[in-house]
């Protein structure tokens, strides 16, 4: 990975001498031009000349297309949080999900996981384990949720917050227009387009337990626009886990007009590096601490035509690749089994005789995991009456995963899955708009089904709108759930039993989960204050857990009974609540964002009761204060607090959180330079919270950070 | 017509004298032409349209017996006017330039033509005011503010990005702005780098982007990267042509051919036995709305038709 660094080195180098030439040549022919319209009594003939009719009413290509804009949130089917780019300056995050704890009704856990995936947890109206599986995420259209465990690898995305434009959160099931698993939400990350981003840019970060380094380059050739953007990040995590990140990213993206109706889009990334991972309870035995090799990569290509000004036609094509290496060797299982045996009613003598039958004192285990997806989707927008919006595709997606610990196998697994959409946006009249649209989706796993959707926004006056909604979503089960098939056996010494099943995680065959939601959402726009309410229910049915299993049997083999888990449908879960976010411009220079969620979940049967009621947080309020000062000093103040709760799979009870981050930046500019440096306090008064688990304690951190654009 | 008012004082001045000498020589400017040369630049479709709604003027304003030639730049390799007897009608700046070199007592009159191209082949040529004259492709100050005031009631500040050319008259804009109680935030750029950083800070202040014409900053190279920021920003762009409010910009006042044709048939039957030759220089009289209505919901803009907001705008300019 020397060369990588090389690499940019080099890059970085060239980039920076050949901006500089290119500098001098700009500033020569401006001091020239200025020269002669000085001395020329005539400078508009001397510029006139140039000008044509062309100038005046030559075509120009489109630009802000009808699939290009977006729907105002008092049109939206359901609740939509917006966060844009300076919110994410203001918010001083450096972690991206970090940013979704300023969403009504979200929350995020610090470090979850520690078998594939170290990372933030981000869940909307609970439900989650580490690896939060009820939310569709993408980036520029482009899904990220991962089908092996569900969720996303947020520190493995090959993205820049810099990059990021805005966050579009549909705070609600949304399959009709995203598909399966547009579940309890979807979250759409948008970058910048290429043409706005010219030039270059340098962001280092400096703190506590962090470094990052980035470059970023922005260019056009005649009608190509296109940026790259690497990076450099070294993340050592919390004190007390074994959970350091080093990653190296790479992104880029273009844009082609090929001519005034037609462009073509074309993205690249790719990112590796280190991770460390492990059981965080002391006497971990089977995911030992280690450390693993990530690797991932996507190509993407989008052609968007415009047929007229409101029609458009798109067609996008991806392909993804996703990496990790993960080879490692068990602690001694000896100990452990044996209470193991004991606790499943063999007597300690018995326990002891089959225990020193052990083959081998440790197993190894390939958790090498190794994703690819291939997905194309064609999309029309078009009106065929002027009060009504029609958009309606298809797609069609392949995914292949090779994981030979959980699926039993060394073969490829292979995944299929196709769907059609449509959604109308019929304004009826002034007053009342409305949204209905269905998704078809067929899949390997769960066959076909239908979830369709409706709402009703009724303006109450030319700013205030009351939104009814209902719509339906599935959750097609993830791998874990459905095809899990893994097993850890200890080789015995005499030829009967074989061996003893240490754990078994069995294939669930279930059905996909339901949810439907209803909403009775209100929006009003006062100019400088925005308020977004909504009172909410939420009914999932065949909701799919992974339990023990009892009574398991395996021929031949010596079970430990308990240790065996399959998925199920079972039960039904409600969730009942209130969100609501308030925008506060109150004065031209200080911005207040205010969020409230109130989430209760209720389920039904006992053995999903567990911990599924306790799995959100019943409150949840964040704050955002941003001021700024003059032209060069702005401060911000977020505040964040989180009601006690126990997250699903390996969480377990935290208390209240509260916590405040500060931001203090200067901006500066000295000629072709200008930029800004900023301190960031994460945590201010240093309390000592524990997050999603009792085993991640957070402390106060601090970073500086430089931008520099040149 | 303030815009060129100014602009053409020092012309005036500078070519007054030489009219006068020229009128005390006794040509005069009563042409009295039989026949209307139309010289295209090329024979796009829009030309064509014009010759077309031209004839149809002519012949509904009942003045048929003006004949009408039309010659095409690109198939012709040296003009050729039957001198002192035709008006010239030069559609585009190519057609223009060929037609200036023209004897100079050849009337011309040129049509799709922005005013700062005018004014320079007025003064790089031997031609005079009253043989020389334009309908130009820009819309009054006045008129691009009002339908920002019409559009945009509320609106109170309007940022302008202008380039070399563009910023070389701001007087008026500036004037014309303080009637209708608008604010201008003025911007100009120098160098490719600075627009995008420029604009920003001008959307940031301003309730709306006015575009004027200008190929350093708007051009079809850069209105990707200016409607999206915009966008970004939330903020409306007034275009000035057709096309940029195809492409993204929110609203626009423009002339049609049908609109350019009917002005250019009454200048043509008006100055055909005038003495003064032909009037001065002059905006288009006649204009028409375009609006973009999916920004404008995506902005949340409410948006009255087309119509409403053209006899809204026409009502002003009478008042005024």
């Amino acid at each position: 990975m020397r060369y990588f660094k090389h690499i940019v080195l080099i890059i970085l180098m060239l980039l920076s001498n050949a901006r500089l030439v290119a500098a001098e040549e700009t500033s020569t022919k401006k001091t020239s031009t200025k020269e002669t319209s000085a001395n020329d009594a005539w400078p508009i003939a001397s510029s006139g000349q140039d000008l044509s009719e062309e100038d005046y009413i030559g075509e120009v290509p489109r630009v802000l297309t009808v699939s290009r804009l977006s729907q105002p949130l008092s049109d939206a089917p359901s609740a939509v949080t917006i966060i844009d780019g300076e919110t994410i300056r203001a918010s001083g995050i450096v972690d991206l999900p970090e940013i979704f704890r300023l969403v009504p009704g979200f929350y995020v856990g610090t470090n979850a996981g520690y078998i594939y995936n170290t990372n933030q947890v981000v869940s909307y109206h609970g439900m989650a384990n580490a690896y939060a599986g009820s939310m569709q995420v993408m980036i520029n259209g482009r899904s990220v949720y991962t089908p092996v465990f569900g969720g996303v690898k947020w520190s493995e995305l090959p993205i820049a917050i810099a990059d990021i434009e805005r966050i579009e959160v549909t705070r609600g099931p949304n399959a009709a227009s995203y598909g399966a698993n547009s579940y309890f939400g979807v979250i759409n990350i948008l970058t910048q387009h290429p043409s706005e981003a010219e030039g270059n840019k340098v962001i280092v970060t400096h703190g506590n337990g962090r470094n990052e380094a980035f470059y970023r380059h922005g260019g056009k050739l005649n009608d190509l626009s296109y940026r790259i953007t690497t990076g450099y990040r070294e993340d050592d995590g919390l004190d007390n886990r074994n959970d350091f990140k080093r990653t190296r990213l790479l992104n880029a993206q273009a844009d082609y007009q090929i001519n005034d109706t037609n462009s073509l889009e074309f993205e690249f990334g790719m990112a590796n590096g280190n991770r460390a991972d492990g059981e965080s309870v002391k006497d971990y035995v089977l995911f030992v601490p280690r450390e693993r090799e990530i690797f991932n990569h996507y190509e993407l290509m989008r052609w968007q035509h415009n047929i007229s000004a409101d029609s458009d036609f798109k067609l996008q094509a991806y392909h993804s690749f996703d990496r990790s290496n993960d080879n490692f060797t068990s602690t001694n299982l000896k100990a452990n089994a044996k209470r193991l045996f004991i606790e499943n009613g063999i007597s300690p003598a018995a326990a002891s005789v089959a225990v020193a039958r052990f083959l081998n004192d440790q197993v190894s285990i390939n958790n090498d995991i190794d994703t690819e997806r291939f997905d194309i989707e064609v999309q029309h927008t078009f009106a065929p009456a002027t009060n009504l919006r029609v958009v309606w595709g298809g797609s069609a997606r392949l995914d292949n995963t090779y994981a030979p610990y959980w699926l039993g196998t060394k073969e490829t697994d292979h995944f299929n899955l196709q769907r059609l959409f449509g959604h109308a946006e019929w304004r009826i009249n002034d007053k009342l708009l409305m949204n209905i649209g269905s998704m078809v989706e067929h899949n390997s796993f769960t066959g076909t089904d239908i979830s369709p959707r409706a709402s009703l926004n009724f303006k109450l006056t030319p700013n205030q709108t009351i939104r009814l909604g209902v719509s339906s979503a599935l959750r097609t089960p993830n791998y874990v759930e459905e095809k899990f098939n893994a097993k850890v056996i200890i080789p015995l010494v005499a030829p009967f039993p074989a061996g003893v099943v240490y754990r078994f995680q069995d294939a669930g065959n279930v059905n996909p989960e339901k949810i439907v939601s209803r909403e009775i959402g209100y929006l009003g726009d006062f100019g400088r204050f925005s308020l977004d309410a909504k009172i909410f229910n939420d009914e999932i049915s065949d909701f799919i857990r992974t339990p023990r299993i009892r009574g398991f049997v395996t021929p031949g083999f010596l079970n430990l009974g308990g240790r065996a888990r399959s998925g199920v449908n079972g039960g039904d879960v409600l969730v009942n609540g209130f969100e609501t976010q308030a925008k506060w411009r109150i004065t031209k220079d200080t911005n207040f964002l205010l969020n409230y969620a109130y989430v209760d979940i209720t389920a039904n049967e006992d053995d999903t009761t567990s911990n599924i009621n306790e799995s959100a947080p019943r409150h949840t309020i964040s704050a955002l204060l941003n001021h700024r000062f003059n032209s060069h000093w702005d401060a911000s103040l977020a505040y964040y607090q989180t009601s006690e709760t126990t997250q699903l799979g390996d969480g377990n009870p935290v208390d209240l959180i509260r916590k405040c981050d500060l931001r203090v930046a200067r901006k500066f500019n000295s000629g072709p330079w200008h930029g800004e440096v900023s301190a960031v306090v994460e945590n201010l008064f240093n309390s000592h919270y524990e997050e999603f688990a009792d085993y991640n304690t957070l402390k106060r951190r601090a970073r500086i950070n430089l931008s520099l654009e040149f | 017509m303030l815009i060129w008012h100014k602009k053409n004082r020092l012309v005036k001045k500078a070519l007054g004298y030489t009219a006068l000498v020229l009128g005390l020589l006794g040509h005069g400017f009563a042409h009295a032409y039989t026949g209307v040369t139309i010289v295209m630049s090329t024979s796009s479709a829009v030309n064509q349209e014009f010759v077309d709604n031209f004839k149809q003027e002519l012949l509904n304003a009942k003045y048929p017996n003006l004949r009408v030639k039309v010659i095409d730049l690109q198939e012709t390799e040296k003009l050729v006017v039957a001198e002192n007897s035709e008006l010239v009608i030069a559609l585009g700046v190519k057609a223009l330039g060929a037609s200036s070199k023209l004897s100079f007592t050849t009337p011309v009159l040129g049509v799709y033509t922005p005013l700062p191209t005018y004014n320079s082949l007025l003064a790089s040529s031997r031609r005079v005011l009253g043989n020389f004259s334009a309908i130009v492709l820009d819309q009054p100050n006045a008129r691009r503010l009002l339908l920002i005031k019409t559009v945009l009631p509320e609106a109170k500040s309007v940022g302008v990005l202008l380039g070399q050319t563009s910023m070389q008259d701001t007087d008026n804009l500036k004037e014309m702005a303080e009637k209708l109680d608008l604010n201008i935030n003025q911007e100009n750029v120098y160098q490719e780098s600075e627009l995008i950083p420029k604009l920003s800070t001008l959307l940031e202040s301003s309730d709306a982007l006015m575009a004027l014409p200008d190929p350093f900053v708007y051009s079809r190279e850069t209105a990707q990267s200016i409607l999206l920021t915009s966008y970004r920003h939330q903020k409306p762009v007034f275009g000035y042509s057709q096309s940029y409010v195809q492409a993204g910009a929110l609203a626009a006042v423009y002339t049609n051919t049908k609109q350019l044709a009917k002005q250019a048939a009454e200048i043509a039957i008006q100055s055909q036995q005038a003495i003064g030759g032909l009037p001065p220089p002059q905006a288009p009289k006649y204009f028409s709305i375009i609006l973009n209505r999916q920004v404008g919901r995506s902005l949340k803009i409410q948006l009255t038709d087309e119509e409403t907001i053209h006899k809204k705008m026409i009502e002003t300019e009478a008042m005024q």
